[in-house]
C-alpha cells in the first residue's frame, strides 16, 4: 500500500537524501539518530466519558487520540460451538475473538472508507488481536464477554505516514483501559461495582503486571542503514518500509524477578514507500539539457531501467530482500533496542 | 518522551467544575460509564434566619423576591447546646429512625443535605419520599442544603476512598462549614450545629475534627422526654450495646447473591415471586410463580429463612424426596413458640424441639399415604429481591415481658405479636414495657439477620388501650394501609369555590352546560341502602311511541369536578377507592363532592353522565348512546322503600310505573346473564346495628336480599359493559377495564372431591355457565343453606377480578367469569372508585365531549393506577370485613348464643365451623373440645374426624353442628374475637 503522500521533492533531493541517509552513521534530516524517535508528548484520560483514552503530540505537530468504549455483549452460539469442537473452551485465542475488536480511523481530509485508512484499521487492529493476551482479557465468562470499540483519531493534518503515532495512541489507551469490576459469580449474567472507583485495568499495573498490548513501529532501510519512525521526507527515499508489530512475551517464572521484558515479533507488514512512485533523476549523461547526443541514444531501444548512476535518483524496485527484513525485525526486537525504549517511556506515562 | 499531566492552575474555571463519575447497569444489560459534570457555585444559601450575606447572593424566585430562610434565628436548645442548635444527620440516622424526626416535640431546624437525601433515595424509596414531605412541611422547619453543589463543601473522592467514608466526609465538611459559616454572622448566640450519626468510625472522625457530634442515643437523652423516644432508636443501632455474634450461631442459611438469583431466574432453575404465608399454619408458605400452575409449598423455618409474608423472594424447588402434602393441622406460632424469651438466642437451634415434632407428624402423614401423587412440590427461599415490609399493628407478648421489665427504665426486650397472624413475632427493645402492656402499638422490623430467630424491630407509637374503638379502628386502617388523614389543603383547595352553595348553572348558555343535554324532565329516582350519603347513581325508564322503552343509568359527573393531574386527582388515586368500616367512611374524595356536589340527591339539580338504552319488552338493546347530562333525581329510595312502592299494587303514579318496567327489564336482563353462564356466588353477609348515640353495636343482622337490589345490580352491570365496549373502541390500547380470569381448575379440586366424597355430587368445573349449573344442583333438601354453603366455598376458589389497561391483555383475556361478559369495566360509583373516575374521563374523551388527556392516554401510567387500585380495592374489603368482624365481636360481648353452624374445613387437630347467622367462622381446636385433649383420628380421605378418650365426637365436613358463640379476647392477637364451643354434631 502507497503511504498516501506524495513527496514534492526534485529527483536531485530524493538523490541528496538518500545519499546522506545511506551514510554510516546516516545524517537525517532532523539530525536525530537511526534509533531515535522523534519526541512526543503523551497524556491519557482526556476524555472522560470513555473507558480509556489517550493522546500523543509528536513534535512534529501531528498529534492523535483515542478512545475505548467497552460494552456487555453475549458471546455467540457459535463461539461455543467452536469451544465444544476442542478449542479447549479458554475462549480465547481463535479467530472469533477478533469481532470483539472494532476499530475505527479517522484522518482528516481522507474519507473513512478510503483504502489507506481502512489498511491502517486493519493493520492496527490485526496487531492487537494477533497477540492473542487481549482476547482473553475481554472474557467476562462463559457467556459474556466485553466488546471493545476503539475510535482513534488523527486530530491533526496527516504530515507524515501516522501508523506509528496511532499505534502508540492505542497502546496507551488500551493501557489506560479500565472495566467495570465484576461482582456475580462464574456464568451468571455478569453483575458490576457501581463505583468506578473500583474499576479494574484491562491490562493490570503494579503486581500483577501482565502483557501489554503490542505496539506497531514503522522501520525503514536505506542502503544498509535501518532507519526507525522515519519522517515523511525520509520516507521518500526508503528502500523498503516495514510495520513491526512487537508485543510482549510472557516471561516464564524462573525469570520473573529480572529486569526487562521479553519481546517478541506480532505481525510485520510491508508498506508500499512513496519512494516508489516519485520520479527518477535523469543522469547529466543522458540528458538532453547537458548537451548528451540525443541522436545516439535514438537507434538503440531505450533501456526500461537505465544503470544507476551515482548521484541521481533512481526509484527503488523489486520487493525487499528477505534479508534486510530479517535485519529489520531483528533491529527492532533487540534488547535494549527501539521498541524496550518506546514501551519504557509508555510506561512512565501517568495513567491516572 | 514526556508525559503530560495536566494541571488546572492554567484554567481559571477549573475550580468550579467537578465530575461525578460511575458505572450504571441498565437492564438490558447495558454496561456504562457515566460521568456527569457538576458546576460549583457559591450562591447556594445556608437558609439561616441569622444570616444574612446569603440572602444578598442566594438566587431569587421568578417574581424577583428572595426565597425566605428556612432555619430558624432561634432554634431550640439541649442540655449539652443551650445555645440552640441545627441538626444535620447522615444517611444512617434517616435509615433507622426516620419515625424519631417526625415527632412533634423535638428535632426541628434540620439540615438535610443533598448528599444524605441521595443516598436514601438508593437506599429506601418510601424513607425518601417521608423525608421529602418532611422537608415540605412549614412548621418543622427542614431544610435542603446542597452541599454537593457548593464550592466550599464539595469535596472530591480521595484515592483509595470508599463511596461511603467519601460521603460521611462530605456530611463533615457541611457541618464545619456551617459552623464557620454562621461564626461568620457574628450574632450573639451563635447555634451549635450538629451532626447526628450512628456510625462510631464516624463520630470519632467527627469528635477529632472539633465537630459537635453525637450519637441518636445520646441526643435523644438530652432532650425533654427523650426517654420515650429511645425506643425509636432501633436495636441494632443502639451505640456501644451491640452484641458480637459468635461465629456459629447462623441459624438460617445464607442467601444467594443477586446476580447468582438473576441468572437463575432467567435460566428457569430458580423462581421468583411473592410469598404468602399461609393463614391456618405459620411455618407453611407458599408462592405462585409463572413457571408452574399450582403455587410452590415452602415449609419450615429453615426453608421460609426469613422471607415475611409479602416478599418478593426467589426460591428454589427442593429434591422430589422432600416433596410434600400442605399441612393438614392447624399450627399457630403462639402456641408452639410460646414459652420463648426474647433475651435468649444463643445457642437455640432454628427449630425449636416442638416445632420440630409438628414436623416429624407431617412427615409421618405423608408417608403413610400410599397415594404418592398426592406429594406437592416443595421449595425453599434463596434470597429475597425485595422486602416488602411496612408497620405493624401488634401488642406486646405478656409472657415474654420479664419481671424486672414491668418496673425498671432499663431497656427490655419483648415480642410484639403482629394482628396479622401471617407475621411472625417481632422482638421489640423497649424501655416502656409497663405503659406499653396492654396497648395496641405500631412497630417495624428493622432487620432479620442469620444469627437471630425473630426479626427484630423497633416501636413507632402507641394507638391507645387494646379494645378502645379509636385504637382498634386506626389499627384496622393501618393494617390494611388505608389513607386515613385528613385531606391535605392542597387538594381542598381544588375544590369549588362556591361550596356547598354550588349549583347547576341557570343559564343553558354557561360553559357548564356545553355539550350537555337537559334531561330535568325526566323521572329519575335513586336506589341505594338506607343511609346512603354518597349517590353514585339513578335510573329512570320511559316507554317509548314504538312500543319499547328507553331506560337510562345516570352517574354522577365526577369527571367534571376532578380534573386529571390535580391534588386532588392524585390523592383520589392513591385513594383509589371510599372504605366503608361499620362505623365509619373513609373518602375518596372530600366531603363536599362526594356527599353534596357529585352526589344525585332528590330535589336538586346535579350534573351526570347518562347512558340511554333503547330496549325491546324483551330488554333486548336496540341502540345506546352516552351523553353528559343535567338531571333532576325526584326522590331518593332505599331499597326498603322502593321495594314497598313496587310491591303496593295502590301505588299507580309514573314513578313507580317507571320503577316497576325498570323491573320487570331487570329480571330479563338477569335471566340473560344467567343463561350466559354468570355465577351467582355468595359470602357470607351481615350488617351489624348500631345504637344510634353511642354508635355502640346492639346487633347483627345477615343482609336480606331484596329485588331492588338486583335491580339496580342489573342495570349497572348493563351500563358497565355498554361502556366497557365504548372505550375500548376508541382506546384499545388504553383503556382501563376489569377482568375476572377463569380459575385453574386445580383450584376446585380440594372441592369438588369433598362434594364427591361426602355428597356424591359433581362439580363440573369446564366453563363459568357448567359451574354455574352444577352448583344450582348442590343442594340438600334438609338443609337450604347448605347450598348456600357451597357457593361461599366455591368463592374462595375463584381468582380476585382485577384492573387492567386493555393494551397489556389479549381480547379473550378480558372476559370477565363471574359475570360471563366478555368484557367489563367499572363506570358506576366514580364517587368512591377511581377506577370508575377514569372511565369517565375515558369516555367522556371516547364521545368527544373532551380532548383526551395524557393521563388517560398513556399506558404506562395506567398500568401503575391499575396496579395501585387493584391493591387498595382488595385492602377495602379486608378492612371492610375485619371491621365487620370487630363489631361482631363487641355486638356479641358478654352474651352466649347457641348456634347453628357448618363445618366448612377440617384439620387432623381441628376443625372450622362457620356461623351464617353472624357470618362468622372460627377455628375450634381438639384441646378446645375437653381437657385433656382427645385422641384423635383423623381419615383424610373421608374427610372425618373421630375423637375419642375424653370426649368421643365425630366430625365431618359439611356437617351441621350446634356451637355455643362466645366472645373471647384472643390473647394472642388481642382481638376481642368469636369463640366458638362445639356442643353437638346433627
Amino acid at each position: 500500500m502507497a503511504s498516501t503522500q506524495h513527496v514534492l521533492l526534485s529527483p536531485a533531493e530524493l538523490a541528496y537524501l538518500h545519499s546522506s541517509l545511506s551514510q554510516t552513521p546516516p545524517i537525517r534530516p532532523d539530525g536525530r539518530t537511526a534509533t531515535q524517535f522523534r519526541p512526543l508528548v503523551a497524556e491519557t484520560g482526556i476524555l472522560p466519558g470513555t473507558n480509556g483514552s489517550a493522546r500523543i503530540c509528536f513534535a512534529d505537530g501531528t498529534e492523535a487520540i483515542v478512545g475505548v468504549k467497552a460494552e456487555v455483549e453475549a458471546t455467540g452460539r457459535q463461539e461455543e460451538e467452536g469451544d465444544e469442537e476442542g478449542e479447549g473452551g479458554s475462549g480465547n485465542g481463535n479467530g472469533n475473538g477478533s469481532d470483539w475488536v472494532e476499530m475505527s480511523v479517522e484522518i482528516p481530509g481522507v474519507r473513512d472508507d478510503d483504502s489507506g485508512t481502512a489498511f491502517l484499521a486493519a493493520m492496527l487492529s490485526e496487531a492487537v488481536v494477533a497477540d492473542g493476551g487481549l482476547v482473553g482479557r475481554l472474557r467476562i465468562n462463559g457467556r459474556f464477554h466485553w466488546k471493545l470499540y476503539l475510535d482513534i483519531l488523527l486530530i491533526s493534518p496527516p504530515l507524515s505516514y501516522p501508523l506509528p503515532l496511532l499505534s502508540l495512541t492505542t497502546h496507551l489507551a488500551l493501557l489506560a483501559t479500565r472495566l467495570p469490576r465484576l461482582k456475580s459469580e462464574g456464568d451468571e449474567d455478569p453483575f458490576f461495582d457501581d463505583d468506578w472507583a473500583a474499576a479494574t485495568y484491562l491490562y493490570p499495573r503494579g503486581e500483577k503486571r501482565t502483557r501489554r498490548p503490542p505496539v506497531t513501529l514503522l522501520v525503514m532501510a536505506v542502503g544498509k542503514n535501518i532507519i526507525f519512525d522515519p519522517s515523511k521526507e525520509e520516507l521518500a527515499v526508503a528502500d523498503v518500509t516495514l510495520a513491526v508489530s512487537v508485543g510482549e512475551e510472557s516471561k516464564p517464572d524462573s525469570e520473573k524477578q529480572k529486569r526487562g521484558r521479553r519481546l517478541k515479533l506480532v505481525a510485520v507488514r510491508t508498506v508500499d514507500p512513496p519512494s516508489r512512485l516519485t520520479p527518477p533523476g535523469v543522469p547529466n549523461a543522458v540528458n538532453a539539457a547537458y548537451g548528451a547526443g540525443g541522436r545516439q541514444k535514438q537507434t538503440g531501444p531505450r533501456p526500461v531501467e537505465p544503470e544507476a548512476v551515482e548521484g541521481v535518483w533512481r526509484a527503488p524496485r523489486g520487493g525487499a530482500k528477505p534479508v534486510v527484513m530479517a535485519a529489520l525485525v531483528q533491529k527492532t526486537l533487540e534488547a535494549g533496542g527501539v521498541a524496550d525504549e518506546v514501551l519504557d517511556a509508555l510506561d512512565g506515562v501517568d495513567l491516572g | 518522551m514526556a508525559s503530560l499531566k495536566r494541571s488546572f492552575d492554567s484554567d481559571p474555571l477549573a475550580a468550579n467544575i467537578s465530575s461525578k463519575v460511575y458505572v450504571r447497569s441498565t437492564k438490558s444489560g447495558k454496561v456504562q460509564k457515566i460521568v456527569r459534570e457538576v458546576y460549583l457555585r457559591q450562591d447556594i444559601p445556608c437558609s439561616s434566619k441569622l444570616c444574612k450575606t446569603c440572602l444578598a447572593t442566594a438566587p431569587k424566585t421568578a417574581s424577583g423576591t428572595p426565597i425566605p430562610p428556612v432555619l430558624s434565628n432561634a432554634p431550640a436548645g439541649t442540655k449539652n447546646f443551650p445555645q440552640g442548635h441545627y441538626i444535620v444527620p447522615d444517611t444512617n440516622a434517616f435509615l433507622t429512625a426516620m419515625d424519631l424526626f417526625e415527632q412533634d416535640s423535638a428535632f426541628y431546624d434540620v439540615i438535610v443535605l443533598q448528599i444524605v437525601l441521595e443516598e436514601l433515595r438508593n437506599r429506601s424509596l418510601p424513607l425518601y419520599n417521608r423525608l421529602v414531605s418532611l422537608t415540605k412541611s412549614e412548621d418543622k422547619r427542614f431544610y435542603v442544603f446542597f452541599n454537593e453543589f457548593r464550592l466550599e463543601t464539595h469535596i472530591p473522592r480521595l484515592e483509595g476512598e470508599t463511596v461511603n467514608d467519601r460521603n460521611d466526609r462530605a456530611v463533615r465538611k457541611a457541618v464545619a462549614w456551617y459552623g464557620e459559616h454562621l461564626a461568620r454572622t457574628k450574632v450573639k448566640t451563635i447555634p451549635a450545629v450538629v451532626m447526628l450519626s450512628n456510625d462510631r468510625d464516624n463520630l470519632r472522625k467527627a469528635k477529632a475534627e472539633g465537630i459537635h457530634a453525637c450519637s441518636l442515643a445520646e441526643y435523644v437523652k438530652q432532650l425533654k422526654g427523650g426517654e420515650r423516644l429511645l425506643d425509636m432508636i432501633p436495636e441494632t443501632e443502639d451505640g456501644d450495646v451491640i452484641k458480637e455474634k459468635k461465629p456459629g450461631q447462623l441459624l438460617y442459611p445464607e442467601y444467594f447473591t443477586m446476580s447468582k438469583m438473576m441468572t437463575g431466574v432467567k435460566s428457569g432453575l430458580l423462581h421468583q415471586g411473592t410469598f404468602n404465608v399461609s393463614p391456618y399454619n405459620y411455618l407453611e408458605g407458599s408462592i405462585r410463580v409463572p413457571a408452574f400452575p399450582k403455587a410452590l409449598l415452602v415449609l419450615g423455618r429453615e426453608n421460609i429463612n426469613r422471607a415475611v409474608d409479602g416478599d418478593l423472594v426467589v426460591v428454589e424447588v427442593l429434591p422430589k424426596e422432600q416433596w410434600k402434602e400442605p399441612s393438614t393441622q392447624v399450627i399457630e406460632e403462639e402456641t408452639i413458640a410460646k414459652n420463648e424469651n426474647p433475651d435468649a438466642d444463643e445457642g437455640e437451634d432454628v427449630i425449636s424441639e416442638k416445632e420440630r415434632k409438628a414436623l416429624q407428624e407431617e412427615v409421618k402423614r405423608t408417608q403413610s399415604k400410599t397415594t404418592e401423587g398426592h406429594a406437592q412440590p416443595t421449595a425453599r427461599v434463596v434470597g429475597v429481591i425485595k422486602r416488602n415490609w411496612r408497620q405493624y399493628v401488634g401488642h406486646i407478648d405478656q409472657s415474654s415481658v420479664s419481671q424486672s421489665g414491668q418496673q425498671g427504665r432499663k431497656q427490655d426486650s419483648v415480642f410484639v405479636i403482629p394482628m396479622d397472624k401471617k407475621i411472625p413475632k417481632i422482638r421489640l427493645r423497649t424501655r416502656q414495657v409497663a405503659e406499653l402492656v396492654g396497648k395496641r402499638i405500631l412497630v417495624t422490623i428493622d432487620a432479620w439477620d442469620r444469627g437471630s430467630r425473630h426479626p427484630t424491630g423497633h416501636f413507632i407509637r402507641s394507638l391507645g388501650e387494646l379494645e378502645t374503638k379509636a385504637a382498634e379502628t386506626e389499627a384496622l386502617l393501618l393494617e390494611y394501609d388505608v389513607q386515613y388523614r385528613p385531606f391535605p389543603k392542597t387538594v381542598l383547595d381544588c375544590l369549588p369555590k362556591e361550596g356547598h352553595d354550588w349549583k347547576v348553572p341557570a343559564s343553558t348558555d354557561d360553559p357548564g352546560w356545553r355539550d350537555r343535554q337537559d334531561l330535568r324532565d325526566l323521572l329519575i329516582c335513586s336506589i341505594d341502602p338506607i343511609g346512603c350519603q354518597d349517590i353514585d347513581d339513578a335510573l329512570h325508564s320511559r316507554p317509548l311511541p314504538n312500543g319499547n322503552i328507553e331506560a337510562g343509568v345516570h352517574i354522577a359527573d365526577v369527571s367534571h369536578f376532578v380534573r386529571p393531574n390535580n391534588a386532588m386527582d392524585t390523592e383520589a388515586s392513591i385513594r383509589g377507592t371510599t372504605v366503608y368500616l361499620v362505623d365509619k367512611r373513609i373518602d375518596m374524595l372530600p366531603m363536599l363532592l362526594g356527599t353534596d356536589l357529585c352526589s344525585l340527591k332528590p330535589y336538586v339539580e346535579r350534573y351526570a353522565f347518562s347512558v340511554l338504552w333503547e330496549l325491546t319488552p324483551d330488554a333486548d338493546i336496540v341502540n345506546m348512546r352516552f351523553t353528559k347530562s343535567v338531571i333532576k333525581s325526584r326522590e331518593a329510595f332505599s331499597y326498603e322503600q322502593a321495594q314497598l312502592k313496587v310491591d303496593d299494587a295502590s301505588q299507580q303514579d309514573d314513578l313507580t310505573k317507571s320503577i316497576r318496567t325498570l323491573m320487570a327489564l331487570s329480571r330479563k336482563l338477569k335471566q340473560k346473564r344467567m343463561d350466559a353462564g354468570a355465577l351467582s356466588l355468595s359470602s357470607p353477609e351481615v350488617k351489624v346495628q348500631m345504637e344510634s348515640e353511642t354508635s355502640d353495636p346492639i346487633d347483627v343482622k345477615t343482609k336480606q336480599h331484596l329485588d331492588t337490589m338486583s335491580l339496580v345490580e342489573e342495570f349497572m352491570l348493563l351500563a358497565n359493559v355498554s361502556v366497557a365496549r365504548k372505550i375500548y373502541e376508541a382506546f384499545p390500547q388504553t383503556a382501563l377495564l376489569r377482568r375476572h380470569g377463569a380459575p385453574p381448575k386445580t383450584n376446585f379440586d380440594e372441592l369438588a372431591n369433598q362434594l364427591r366424597v361426602k355428597k356424591g355430587l359433581e362439580l363440573n368445573v369446564e366453563s363459568s355457565r357448567a359451574l354455574a349449573d352444577s352448583l344450582d344442583k348442590c343442594v340438600d333438601e334438609k338443609e337450604p343453606f347448605f347450598n348456600t354453603l357451597i357457593r361461599i366455598m366455591a368463592t374462595r376458589c375463584m381468582m380476585a377480578a382485577e384492573y387492567f389497561c386493555s393494551g397489556t391483555q389479549a381480547y379473550p383475556e378480558f372476559r370477565h367469569y363471574g359475570l360471563a361478559s366478555e368484557i367489563y369495566t367499572h363506570f358506576t360509583s366514580p364517587i368512591r372508585r377511581y377506577a370508575d373516575l377514569v372511565a369517565h374521563r375515558q369516555l367522556a374523551a371516547a364521545i368527544e365531549y373532551e380532548a383526551v388527556h395524557p393521563s388517560v392516554r398513556s399506558r404506562g401510567r395506567l398500568e401503575a393506577v391499575c396496579k395501585n387500585i387493584n391493591v387498595r380495592h382488595r385492602n377495602a374489603q379486608l378492612a371492610g370485613r375485619a371491621s365487620i368482624a370487630y363489631y361482631v365481636g363487641q355486638a356479641l360481648r358478654g352474651k352466649a348464643t347457641e348456634e347453628d353452624g357448618f363445618v366448612m374445613k377440617i384439620f387432623s387437630n381441628g376443625f372450622v365451623v362457620l356461623v351464617p347467622r353472624f357470618g362468622i367462622e372460627s377455628l375450634i381446636r381438639l384441646r378446645d373440645l375437653a381437657e385433656p385433649e382427645p385422641v384423635a383420628s383423623f381419615d383424610a380421605e373421608t374427610y372425618t374426624l373421630r375423637t375419642s378418650g375424653s370426649r368421643e365426637v365425630a366430625v365431618e365436613l359439611f356437617q351441621k353442628v350446634r356451637v355455643r358463640v362466645t366472645d373471647q379476647k384472643d390473647e394472642t392477637t388481642g382481638k376481642r374475637g368469636v369463640k366458638m364451643e362445639f356442643i353437638r354434631a346433627y
